[in-house]
């Protein structure tokens, strides 16, 4: 090819003009609304000159440009495209809120569609980068068929590839089940909303004032909603989680996660564990303590830290190894399992069983919490999301009760019964039908009327209760617990037991899929 | 297509710590030996004892230091007993800072209400003081269990609405906190 | 009446330096276990426990007089040392033990009930021509009596809670239109706090400064000073810092107060170590404030330059020893200056930290002395006042004390909890305080920082974090996560897998 012909420079006018479009003026806009552009989110997600876009030069469609401005910009508002995040190929679509409010037109559409199709294909993680203003009026029907057509491969790839979504602006009417389908939800603080329909629409209809932050913005999914399991400060830092993130998980569902080499390698006694968990059991901890105590050093990565807290949930590392964390938290209503933390916990283990990561469950839960409001909401059927979510899991099951383990949710929190590989119990578990001080208000209802002094008498059959049925000793001896160990060791424990269960396989009968409780 | 990187491949990195007052020290290059703040080259060395403290060493004196909290970018750190607290900002976030605080909504009250039906152990703040998202203002009891409830924000506290040994339904409200 | 063994009905700090005491006596000694810090420090240093964990009772633990009667006696222990605070003033426990034959180591109960009750401490002191400020010395009945008394001893007046303490159910009132409202507010008060609606009325003293006088006597009638403390150094009626001897008294004043102090001691016919507690105005008019009859929080200071072992002279008098010492004997030597290190957040208004001390590390010198109740791992609870330990530092002169203070501070090393560290540091550096001159306005009036704070100390701290979210990053940039191993699995598992697609 003649290098000063004519082929050539058309070659060179498209990538001056490709330049232009992405330069200063695009940053400017972005800049001044304290966010960054398309392009410098992907340079900050990938490593460095990896990132190979696809794409670049497809024309917005002309549909319907009679009731709108169409602007004459290549890519049609969204950078697709492949690259190496951490070494590894993902793949990835990044909205342009420059062009047109990153609009879904139907060109943009099929440009996310494609770039899916392939992350399938090669089974690679897929981020999608989200900064859109929603479906393009102007191209009507069309637009909403790409958003139809996103949606199912979202849900086609569910579960065989991990799906990421990061919101940097707003996400707004169809917009918001793209990420709602995905595995995980980041938003950027202050800068990115979510919702099904704006504020302009609930002035209109239901007459309320309220802002697009306190309608769907990060701390409203972060704390009230549960929708978005990471919110960070600014965009920089949300992709460092969003790589963070990308360390803990395999690529596809046939891989196992990936390994750290240089991890903890000690197995050595950890005394602190024995001071952890309070005498009085009515006295809460910080489980976080806990598990941080028994993983690889540092690498807890804890997921939706701020919904549901009565449920903790995470990745970490044993012996460099990833494992999915499901802890109650005892600090936060007493550790109650309720619609929420049932939810929360039912949704990280599909992922962790869809993706072969092995799941700890840290147990300490006086049982589903209790009232009006709970039982009108439905705590039953959230409640059997997360026992049918343990149960139909296949990954190694390891559970260590710490301390209570009282009624249905004894059941619930990976019992022997219900799948567990290895179920330990430390010696302070109460591992019974009910606490003591109920138990007894049943079993000694007569005596008690009868006393002169009930609650005295109460207090002393309570301690005998506690003494006699309320202790992992009882359940040791009838094979419901493996063995009960000294909390000083079960980093030790867990490193062998989840080795002897690496090569877990359990059959599952045929079937179409399961019926979740939804 | 290969996206043409822009950003030049500067050695140095810098840090902006910026505490509450919006004071802001630059440090650059914190790892290597040309350690600057504000420009100026410091000589600052972190060590750890037998006894599993942290010190710092600077002009010949030893200053005891702890990160006491640790939330993504924001920092408390407890020096010689004195807390201070840093949101750290590379220049890009910063930038981005700068332009959100210009935006800052004014200010708001924050209602906290009870997160399910018990009675009040101890209501730990009073009109007026401030406090820290995340700082314990009272002790609920339910199921038993005594509960820790923190301020949902960071601010004044503008009302209280309930005393000890009240006893409380969901949603009750509790505390006014403002922003 | 040879002490053989001794029960303290006490926790922290002061459990622990009773049992020093004790020990060197070669007395076997007792502590009481609680559900609320069973891994606490002064368990480890008794010779027995005693267990009241399991707890069936509303009462605390350490107020429950029958329990620890109870105790006391199946137990066969011959004494108690009640410390300071729970029981160590109440005379009905100081009584059920003389009741039950047990050495209550302190005053009689019918002491500790006169001293108890300030209008009748100041009817003993006013007979015993002690200076007093002048006032009601009785309880008012209503707020036109108030009135009366106050136009006679001009204003401003003070009303007090009789039966009170700590602040409470006390109001200042500047002129008389003020008074009714105050004298309402202030017995609703008494009341809720004390179930006692009784109020007196005395003279107020602006700014004066808190000089106590530690007494010492014996059953057989020998009586002795031990030169005075000075507590200035208070936060919302907190003592926070104090000192022995006080810059404010010379030779003559110390011969006049100790004396006005012993004079009260006598009047009851006092035994054990006490404590009169004076009002001295900035023209050197000192008044008696009340008497306390048990062994201070702040006694090491005047352990220090007396070279006196207080708690083991407190069992000796109740063993009906002799006192062993005249008041000719008493030397009073160097300055020594104790700082309470408190579980408490200067920067959040001294709200109390809890949490676990993660790490302490103390300073070494002769010259330093710790009483700590607290290790590694000890938890600070909310069930208890928030002191974890004293520093007491001694000097030749005051100016040396203060700089040994300041020194031994910067090495009192503490993870984990928030203490009162940084504001010992600057009320020690603080200029007016250096120079000596202070009252009980000083923290109010006239510190504008409640915590010491270098000029380069935030930059520190900002170095320190940026460091370690620089680290942060780079380990995340630089640790090697390996993907490939997570293709490399057994056939068994690969095949199995494929197969159940």
């Amino acid at each position: 090819m003649d290098i000063n012909g004519k082929l050539y420079k058309t070659f060179l006018d498209r990538k001056q003009q490709y330049e232009l479009q992405h330069g200063e003026i695009a940053e400017k806009k972005q800049h001044s609304k304290g966010k960054l552009t398309a392009r410098e989110r992907i340079e900050l997600l990938f490593d460095p000159d990896t990132f190979e876009e696809i794409d670049a030069y497809s024309i917005t469609s002309k549909t319907g440009s009679e009731f709108g401005k169409v602007v004459d910009a290549f890519g049609d508002g969204v950078i697709i495209g492949h690259g190496k995040i951490s070494g590894r190929l993902a793949f990835t679509y990044s909205q342009d809120f420059t062009v047109m409010g990153g609009s879904l037109g139907s060109v943009h559409a099929k440009k996310i569609s494609k770039i899916q199709d392939m992350a399938l294909k090669m089974g690679a993680p897929m981020i999608g980068i989200i900064d859109s203003g929603g479906a393009r009026i102007q191209e009507g029907v069309a637009s909403l068929a790409g958003y139809a057509g996103i949606f199912h491969r979202n849900v086609k790839s569910s579960g065989v590839i991990p799906q990421l979504s990061v919101i940097m602006g707003p996400a707004a009417g169809g917009a918001v089940y793209s990420p709602s389908l995905t595995d995980f939800v980041f938003m950027t603080n202050k800068t990115s909303y979510m919702f099904v329909t704006g504020p302009n629409v609930v002035k209109e209809v239901l007459n309320e004032d309220v802002t697009s932050e306190d309608l769907g913005g990060a701390q409203v999914h972060m704390k009230k909603s549960g929708i978005a399991q990471f919110v960070y400060e600014d965009e920089e830092n949300t992709f460092f989680g969003v790589k963070k993130l990308l360390s803990y998980i395999p690529s596809n569902n046939l891989e196992n996660p990936p390994i750290v080499d240089c991890c903890d390698k000690n197995d050595k006694e950890e005394p602190k564990l024995r001071d952890i968990v309070p005498d009085d059991a009515n006295k809460p901890y910080d489980v976080k303590e806990v598990i941080n105590l028994i993983v690889d050093k540092g690498t807890f990565f804890e997921i939706a830290e701020n919904f549901a807290q009565n449920i903790v949930v995470g990745f970490a590392r044993l012996r460099g190894k990833t494992l999915g964390i499901i802890a109650n938290q005892p600090k936060v209503l007493a550790g109650c399992l309720d619609i929420d933390s049932s939810v929360k916990g039912a949704r990280f283990i599909r992922f962790c069983d869809s993706f072969n990561i092995p799941l700890l469950t840290l147990e300490d839960v006086p049982g589903f919490l209790p009232g009006m409001d709970q039982e009108h909401n439905g705590i039953i059927r959230h409640g059997a999301k997360l026992l049918y979510a343990y149960s139909d899991a296949t990954v190694p099951k390891i559970t260590v009760i710490l301390r209570k383990s009282y009624g249905g949710a004894y059941c619930v929190m990976n019992s022997k019964n219900l799948g567990g590989d290895f179920n330990f119990a430390w010696p302070t578990a109460e591992i019974a039908v009910m606490g003591p001080e109920g138990a007894v208000s049943i079993l000694y209802k007569n005596e008690l009327a009868n006393s002169k002094d009930p609650d005295k008498l109460k207090k002393e059959l309570a301690v005998k209760y506690r003494e006699e049925i309320a202790n992992p000793y009882v359940a040791d001896e009838k094979g419901y617990i493996d063995e009960v160990i000294d909390p000083a060791i079960t980093r030790k424990k867990l490193i062998i037991a989840f080795e002897a269960l690496e090569n877990k396989h359990l059959n599952v009968p045929s079937r179409k899929h399961g019926n979740i409780p939804l | 297509m290969k996206l043409s990187s822009k950003k030049s491949k500067k050695e140095d990195h810098e840090y902006i710590a910026v505490n509450s007052n919006n004071n802001k020290f630059k440090i650059r290059n914190p790892f290597s030996e040309e350690v600057k703040v504000n420009s100026k080259k410091v000589d600052i060395k972190i060590f750890e004892n037998e006894n599993g403290f942290t010190y710092l060493v600077f002009k010949k004196k030893k200053y005891l230091a702890e990160i006491v909290e640790k939330n993504q970018n924001r920092y408390t750190v407890l020096l010689n007993g004195v807390s201070y607290s840093f949101s750290i900002e590379t220049p890009i976030s910063y930038k981005r800072k700068k332009y959100l605080d210009k935006q800052k909504s004014n200010s708001k009250t924050e209602i906290l209400s009870a997160p399910m039906p018990g009675k009040i152990i101890d209501v730990l703040v009073e009109e007026n003081s401030l406090v820290k998202e995340g700082e314990p203002i009272l002790i609920l009891e339910a199921m038993k269990m005594q509960n820790e409830i923190g301020s949902p924000v960071s601010g004044k506290i503008k009302k209280v609405l309930i005393k000890k040994n009240d006893a409380v339904l969901k949603d009750d409200l509790l505390i006014e906190i403002e922003k | 009446m040879k002490i053989k063994s001794l029960l303290i009905a006490n926790r922290g700090e002061i459990a622990i330096r009773i049992v020093k005491s004790a020990k060197k006596l070669g007395i076997k000694t007792y502590g009481i276990k609680t559900a609320k810090e069973p891994n606490a420090l002064y368990l480890s240093h008794v010779d027995h426990i005693i267990d009241f964990t399991e707890s069936a009772e509303e009462i605390p633990e350490f107020l429950d007089v029958e329990r620890i009667i109870e105790a006391t006696k199946s137990n066969q222990i011959d004494a108690i040392h009640p410390g300071y605070g729970f029981l160590a003033e109440s005379p009905y426990f100081a009584k059920r033990c003389e009741e039950e034959k047990i050495n209550f180591i302190g005053p009689s109960a019918s002491v500790i009930y006169k001293m108890g009750n300030k209008t009748i401490a100041k009817q003993i002191a006013n007979k015993h021509n002690v200076p007093l400020l002048k006032g009601s010395l009785g309880s008012v009945k209503d707020a036109k009596e108030a009135i009366e008394i106050a136009n006679s001893i001009g204003y401003p007046v003070i009303l007090k809670a009789a039966a009170g303490g700590g602040g409470r159910g006390m109001r200042i009132v500047e002129k008389e239109s003020h008074m009714e409202k105050m004298f309402k507010m202030a017995t609703s008060e008494a009341e809720k706090a004390f179930n006692d609606p009784t109020v007196f009325i005395e003279k107020y003293v602006r700014n004066p400064r808190h000089i106590e006088f530690q007494i010492i006597s014996d059953k057989h009638g020998n009586f002795i000073h031990l030169g005075e403390r000075e507590c200035s150094v208070q936060r919302k009626h907190q003592k926070l810092l104090e000192e022995s001897p006080s810059v404010a008294l010379n030779d003559s004043l110390r011969k006049e107060m100790g004396e006005a102090a012993l004079s009260i001691a006598k009047a009851v016919d006092y035994y054990s170590a006490g404590t009169v507690e004076f009002l001295l105005d900035a023209d050197k008019n000192f008044f008696f404030m009340e008497m306390n009859t048990r062994i201070q929080v702040e006694h090491p200071v005047t352990e220090m330059v007396t070279g006196l072992d207080l708690i083991e002279l407190q069992i000796r008098i109740a063993q009906n020893e002799p006192l062993p010492l005249q008041q000719s004997d008493v030397k009073l030597k160097g300055w020594a200056i104790e700082c309470r290190i408190n579980a408490e957040d200067v920067q959040a208004g001294f709200s109390p930290n809890l949490g676990m001390i993660d790490k302490i590390m103390y300073p070494k010198s002769k010259n330093i002395r710790i009483d700590s109740g607290v290790k590694e791992s000890s938890v600070i609870t909310p069930y208890y006042d928030s002191m974890i330990a004293k520093l007491i530092v001694f000097g030749d002169n005051r100016e040396k004390a203060i700089q040994n203070s300041i020194n031994a501070l910067n090495k009192f090393w503490i993870k984990g909890i928030k203490t009162t560290i940084p504001f010992c540091k600057a009320v020690l550096t603080h200029k007016k305080f250096k120079k000596g001159d202070f009252n009980t306005s000083f923290i109010e009036k006239e510190m504008v920082n409640l915590h010491f704070e270098g000029e380069e100390d935030e930059m520190l701290a900002a170095y320190l974090a940026t460091f370690d979210f620089a680290a942060e990053l780079e380990t995340e940039r630089t640790t090697y996560v390996d993907f490939e191993q997570g293709k490399k699995m057994s056939p068994w598992v690969l095949n199995k897998r494929l197969k159940s697609l």
